[in-house]
């Protein structure tokens, strides 16, 4: 009898922390047609003019963010999400970008320098509370296949946008801020003094052998 | 009469319409903010720091002092390197504040406080351009973002102020 009664006890116990879980459940924002925003660059970022151009290829993307929910910008007023992984987004940017100034190669092989990149932050980062502070923060190991060697290249892009006491309102804020602060790290990276230092060591005259176009010119 | 009342209004027109142009215009072909740096003893997080340099970005774009308004350690053209400055400084002093001084004194007492100090150099030559002391003082219950915001506008506002009046 007595067993029986903390057996019921456990039981009830259990069932709170359940109850209680399931409602911490039903807070969570869901994914909805109309709580998705599309991130895209608008325009492909004009890379600067290297004195030997090398063809890049992307890869990888891989997510170093420690983000369980990467999809979830904002987690108030019914959710923010992002319909595709920001892992996919940068990398979509990157080649658009690269393609645009004529420095993507057609595949893995063909290409002068590989680029692996650690995406660190992706999304609305700490504010005032005032505004919308968007971050995308990424590194790229540049790596010469043929002889091995690797420069790091960093890359962060801020923006910040006004707040919003509507609910659409915010989604468009948000929106914008975030698709600006994406362009801004493409810029960052495309026009940064790291990548330009990283060509010049690891893109040798050398290696004008490994690019058939380089070879004819 | 009439024609020369005609031309004297002509010309107040040329010239105004020209002075509003040369005053409307950037001063500086790119700019570049830095993070700052801490003085010892200043306990800021290193997302502060984030949220002051985009801060201080957003507010350059605002002010139409710069035509472009470049990311850290971007390239520039050494052609515009001369028209072309770099935003750097340092956080000198912080002091979180106490809500119960602020509630039982008052008159500005417990006031979180952030002391700032920033140089505009010129790219080139990396000849300082103006150097400026900011200090910023919020209540004590408000998010410590909120600094960083004002003295963002502050300096950008200092620099209008001393940099205003060299044109291109």
């Amino acid at each position: 009898m007595r067993i029986t009664g903390k057996l019921a006890g456990n039981l009830a116990l259990a069932a709170a922390v359940l109850g209680i879980h399931a409602g911490a459940m039903a807070d969570e924002p869901k994914p909805k047609p109309e709580n998705i925003i599309n991130v895209h660059l608008t325009e492909a970022v004009a890379s600067q003019k290297f004195e030997r151009a090398p063809k890049f290829w992307i890869s990888d993307v891989t997510d170093r963010s420690g983000n369980p929910q990467p999809m979830l910008v904002l987690k108030s007023r019914g959710g923010i999400f992002l319909d595709r992984e920001p892992t996919a987004i940068v990398r979509e940017s990157l080649e658009e970008s690269l393609k645009s100034a004529n420095l993507l190669a057609g595949d893995a092989n063909s290409a002068n320098l590989v680029v692996r990149v650690y995406l660190f932050h992706f999304g609305l980062a700490e504010t005032s509370g005032l505004d919308f502070f968007g971050k995308v923060e990424f590194s790229a190991i540049v790596k010469n296949p043929k002889t091995g060697e690797t420069a790091e290249v960093k890359a962060v892009g801020t923006s910040i946008a006004k707040g919003a006491a509507r609910k659409k309102n915010a989604q468009k804020n948000v929106q914008e801020d975030l698709e600006e602060s994406l362009k801004d790290a493409m810029r960052n990276f495309l026009r940064g003094q790291q990548l330009k230092d990283a060509v010049a060591v690891l893109w040798k005259a050398g290696d004008g052998a490994a690019n058939p176009e380089a070879k004819q010119q | 009469m009439r024609i020369w009342i005609g031309l004297v209004i002509l010309a107040q027109l040329t010239m105004g319409g020209y002075s509003a142009a040369k005053g409307e215009g950037p001063v500086f072909k790119t700019a570049e903010a830095k993070h700052f740096n801490a003085a010892e003893g200043v306990e800021l997080t290193p997302a502060f720091y984030d949220y002051f340099y985009a801060e201080l970005r957003n507010e350059l774009k605002k002010s139409k002092l710069v035509n472009d308004v470049i990311g850290e350690g971007e390239a520039v053209d050494d052609a515009d390197a001369a028209k072309s400055v770099i935003i750097n400084g340092t956080v000198t002093e912080y002091k979180k504040g106490s809500a119960v001084k602020n509630a039982l004194i008052g008159f500005g007492a417990g006031m979180r406080s952030l002391k700032v100090d920033a140089d505009v150099q010129r790219r080139s030559d990396k000849q300082t351009l103006c150097a400026m002391q900011v200090h910023v003082k919020v209540a004590p219950n408000w998010n410590e973002k909120t600094m960083a915001k004002f003295a963002a506008q502050q300096i950008v506002k200092d620099m209008k102020k001393e940099l205003g009046s060299q044109k291109k």
